[in-house]
C-alpha cells in the first residue's frame, strides 16, 4: 500500500480496521432495509385486498349522535300507537368545510329558519361532526345536495310518530329531539335496557319486539272524547277518567285532561297538563267510604244491618261531622253506603281503632307510594301524626289524598273477590295477575262489597250511572278541595267509580272533575251525583259494547242477584 | 429440467388466475348482499312509514268527525244488542228436485189459472 494511502486511511478510518468486513456488514444492513420495505408494502397489498374498503369511520363519530330506533307501541288489538319513520338530519364536518362563510350563505339560503350565528358556531370550530339542523323535509335534502358544499352530509335518523296524537298521550309520555324516553312508558322502555342498548350502538336498527300495551284506543278515545265534552259542559277546570279490569290489574283506558300531543310536546310540562291519575293527589271523598265499610265487614264485628247513631252530627274540637244527605235516624250499614253518611263512616271507624284502620289501609295500598311502569307517581300525603280525628276524617276521604289510580287499585282488590292486584299499562293475561294478586278480604266482604255498589246505583247516590243492561254499581265521592289551609265548600272535586256489571265485576270506570260548575241542567248542584255521575253513564254506554259486555235486561235486584247467589258457596 | 420449469410456471398462472377468479366472484356476492341489505331496510322503512300513516288515517277522533260528518249513524244503544240463542231456527231446505219451477208451477191449483184467465 503506498504511504499516501496509509495516510488517508489512518486518518479516517483508524489503523487497526479490516474494510473488507465493515463494506459486508454494510451490505447487509441495505438488504435488511430494503426487504423491510418491500415486506411492508406486500403485506399492505394483502391487506387492501382481504379488507373491504367502507366508508364507516367518516360515520363512526356521528353514530353515537343518531337518534335511538325505539320499538313500537301497540295498543292491545295491535293498533300501533307510537312507532319510527326515517327523517334525513343535516350534518357538518367543520375540519372539511372550506369556505365558512360561502357554506353559510348557501345554507341559509335553503332552510331561511337556520341561525346565522349559531351556524356559524357549529363550522367554526376544527371539530370532526356538528348537527346543523335534525329532521328535515325530503325537498329540502334534495336542495342541500344540489349545492354541494364541500363537509355537509346527511344522516338518516329516528323520528318518533304518534299517529294517534294527544289521544293516549299521558300513557305513552314522549321522547325528546334524540329519540330518549322523557315521560311515561318511552321513559321506562329506556329504564328497560333500551338506553343501554343505544349507548353499546346496537338500537340503530330498528327490528325490536314491539310493545303491547293494555290500552284499548276505541276504548280510551271514548273515554277522552266524553272527558272533553263533560269538562266543557260543567267548566270542569279538568277531568280524568280510568277504565281498569279488576281481575288483571290493567289500565284499559286512560285520560287526564287538559292533555298535550306527544309529537309536539312542548305543552308537556305545563303545571295544568300532568297526569292527574298518578302524579295527583286527591282527597277522593266518599269513594274512600268504600274501604271504611270494608273494613268494618271484614273485621267480622259488623254485618250489613248493623245500625249506626247518625241522629246527630259527630264534634271534634271545632270540626262538626254532618251528613250531606243527613237522615237524622239510626242508619244500617247498608244505608250509611248509599246515603253516603259521613257519621256512620266515622264511627265504623273510630269503633275499630286508628291501629286497625291504618293496617287496613296499608294492606289496601293506600298509605304508600304506587309504582307503574309510569315515572310519574307521587308518595301519598299522609298525616304526619295519626290522631283519632284524621281516622274519623279519613274515614270518610277527606285528610288524606291518594293517587287516584291508587284508589282504584284498592276498590278493584273490593270487587274481584278480594286480590290487591297492582296496576299495570302492559299487557296482563288473568294467570300472571293471579301469580302477582295478594288476598287482602274475604272473597265474602267483596261479595257484599259488590252488593252495596249495586245498590247504591238502583237506590243510592249514584242513580244516574246506572245503564240499562249492564248491571252497573257504583259509588260517588266529593271532596271539598283545601286552600291555605281551609275547606272551600264552593271548590269541589268530584269522583265516581263504577262497576260493571255489579254480579261479575270486569271493569271499573273512574271520572273525576276538578271544579264543575253548577248549570242549570243540574239545579244548581255541582256534587258528584249531578255531573260525575251521568258522565260515568255516557262512558259506560259507549265503551261495554266495546269491551265486550253482551247486555242484559230485567235482571232482579242486588239482594236476590248478588247476596242470595253467593250464600250457597259459602 | 427446463419441460418441468414450464410446467410450474404454467400452473403458477393458472393458480393466479383462479384465485383472481374467485376473489372477484366473492366480491361481486358481497356487492349483492349489501344491496340487498339496503333494499330490505328501505323497504322496512317504508313500510314503516306506510303503517305511520294509515293509523294516523285510522285514528278514531279523525274517523268520529269523518262519520259525524257525512253519516247519519248514531252510536248503538244497548237495547239493540241480542244473544245468539234468540236467532230463529233457520227453515227447511226446499225439497231437493229437478225442476224447481215447474214445481211450483204443479202447486198452484189448475182451477185458479182457469178463473184468472176467464176474468181477463
Amino acid at each position: 500500500m503506498p504511504w499516501h494511502r496509509r495516510l488517508v486511511q489512518a486518518l479516517l478510518y483508524g489503523n487497526n480496521v479490516d474494510r473488507d468486513r465493515k463494506a459486508r456488514a454494510r451490505l447487509g444492513l441495505a438488504m435488511l432495509g430494503f426487504a423491510l420495505i418491500y415486506g411492508t408494502i406486500a403485506c399492505k397489498l394483502v391487506l387492501f385486498a382481504a379488507v373491504p374498503d367502507s366508508h364507516a369511520e367518516r360515520h363512526a363519530g356521528a353514530g353515537d349522535a343518531v337518534a335511538t330506533a325505539r320499538p313500537d307501541i301497540l295498543d292491545r288489538n295491535g293498533e300501533i300507537l307510537a312507532t319510527d319513520v326515517k327523517r334525513p338530519s343535516l350534518f357538518a364536518e367543520p375540519r372539511r368545510v372550506i369556505d365558512v362563510d360561502e357554506a353559510i350563505e348557501l345554507l341559509t339560503a335553503v332552510m331561511p329558519d337556520l341561525d346565522t350565528t349559531e351556524l356559524r358556531q357549529r363550522l367554526g370550530g376544527k371539530r370532526g361532526f356538528a348537527w346543523l339542523k335534525r329532521e328535515i323535509t325530503p325537498q329540502q335534502q334534495a336542495e342541500v345536495k344540489r349545492l354541494g358544499v364541500p363537509g355537509i352530509g346527511f344522516l338518516t335518523e329516528n323520528k318518533r310518530i304518534y299517529p294517534d296524537g294527544p289521544e293516549a298521550s299521558h300513557v305513552l309520555g314522549y321522547v325528546n329531539v334524540d329519540n330518549t324516553g322523557v315521560a311515561g312508558i318511552e321513559n321506562w322502555l329506556d329504564a328497560q335496557g333500551l338506553a343501554d342498548l343505544h349507548r353499546a350502538g346496537f338500537a340503530s336498527d330498528r327490528q325490536q319486539e314491539p310493545v303491547e300495551l293494555a290500552l284499548d284506543l276505541r276504548v280510551q278515545h271514548a273515554l277522552r272524547d266524553e272527558l272533553i265534552a263533560a269538562k266543557d259542559k260543567y267548566k270542569a277546570k279538568a277531568s280524568a277518567g280510568l277504565v281498569y279490569a279488576v281481575r288483571t290489574g290493567e289500565v284499559v283506558a286512560m285520560a287526564s285532561e287538559p292533555d298535550y300531543d306527544p309529537n309536539n310536546p312542548r305543552q308537556a310540562l305545563d303545571k295544568d297538563r300532568v297526569n292527574r291519575l298518578t302524579y295527583g293527589l286527591y282527597e277522593m271523598g266518599s269513594t274512600f267510604k268504600a274501604f271504611t265499610v270494608a273494613m268494618a265487614l271484614d273485621s267480622g264485628r259488623y254485618t250489613l244491618n248493623s245500625m249506626f247513631d247518625a241522629r246527630a252530627p259527630l264534634h271534634y274540637g271545632r270540626f262538626a261531622i254532618n251528613d250531606y244527605h243527613a237522615q237524622r235516624r239510626m242508619l244500617s250499614t247498608s244505608e250509611v253506603f248509599t246515603y253516603s253518611s259521613n257519621i256512620g263512616a266515622a264511627l265504623m271507624a273510630r269503633s275499630l281503632g286508628i291501629t286497625a284502620h291504618q293496617a287496613f289501609l296499608r294492606k289496601m295500598g293506600q298509605l304508600d307510594q304506587l309504582k307503574t311502569e309510569l315515572p310519574e307517581s307521587r308518595k301519598p300525603m299522609v298525616p304526619s301524626h295519626w290522631a283519632e280525628v284524621n281516622t274519623v276524617t279519613i274515614s270518610f276521604g277527606h285528610g288524606l289524598s291518594v293517587a287516584p289510580l291508587q284508589a282504584v287499585m284498592g276498590v278493584a282488590a273490593l270487587m274481584n273477590g278480594g286480590y290487591l292486584i297492582p296496576p299495570t299499562f302492559l299487557k296482563r293475561s288473568e294467570e300472571q295477575a293471579r301469580a302477582l294478586a295478594k288476598p287482602v278480604i274475604k272473597p265474602q266482604t267483596s261479595v257484599m262489597m259488590r252488593y252495596l255498589m249495586r245498590l247504591n246505583a238502583e237506590k243510592g247516590t249514584a242513580t244516574k250511572a246506572d245503564v240499562p243492561g249492564y248491571y252497573v254499581g257504583a259509588k260517588t265521592g266529593t271532596a271539598e278541595k283545601v286552600f291555605s289551609g281551609h275547606y272551600v265548600k264552593t271548590k269541589l272535586m268530584t269522583d265516581v267509580m263504577a262497576v260493571l256489571p255489579a254480579d261479575h265485576p270486569r271493569y271499573l270506570i273512574l271520572i273525576m272533575l276538578d271544579e264543575p260548575q253548577a248549570i242549570p241542567e243540574t239545579h244548581g248542584f255541582a256534587t258528584s251525583g249531578w255531573n260525575a255521575v251521568p258522565v260515568a253513564a255516557k262512558v259506560i254506554s259507549r265503551v261495554a259494547p266495546l269491551l265486550g259486555i253482551a247486555p242484559r235486561f230485567d235482571l232482579p235486584p242486588a239482594d236476590r242477584f248478588i247476596l242470595a247467589a253467593a250464600k250457597p258457596t259459602q | 429440467m427446463r419441460f418441468l420449469h414450464l410446467i410450474v410456471v404454467a400452473a403458477l398462472v393458472s393458480a393466479a388466475a383462479y384465485v383472481y377468479k374467485v376473489k372477484f366472484d366473492s366480491a361481486l356476492q358481497a356487492e349483492r348482499v349489501a344491496k340487498l341489505t339496503a333494499d330490505l331496510a328501505h323497504e322496512r322503512d317504508a313500510i314503516a312509514s306506510l303503517r305511520a300513516e294509515w293509523a294516523q288515517l285510522d285514528n278514531p277522533t279523525r274517523i268520529q268527525g269523518l262519520a259525524e260528518r257525512h253519516l247519519k249513524l248514531k252510536p248503538i244503544d244497548a237495547t239493540q244488542f241480542d244473544d245468539l240463542a234468540h236467532l230463529p231456527d233457520r227453515p227447511a231446505p226446499p225439497p231437493d228436485i229437478d225442476d224447481p219451477i215447474g214445481a211450483m208451477i204443479d202447486q198452484v191449483p189448475t182451477s185458479s189459472i182457469g178463473t184468472n184467465g176467464a176474468a181477463r
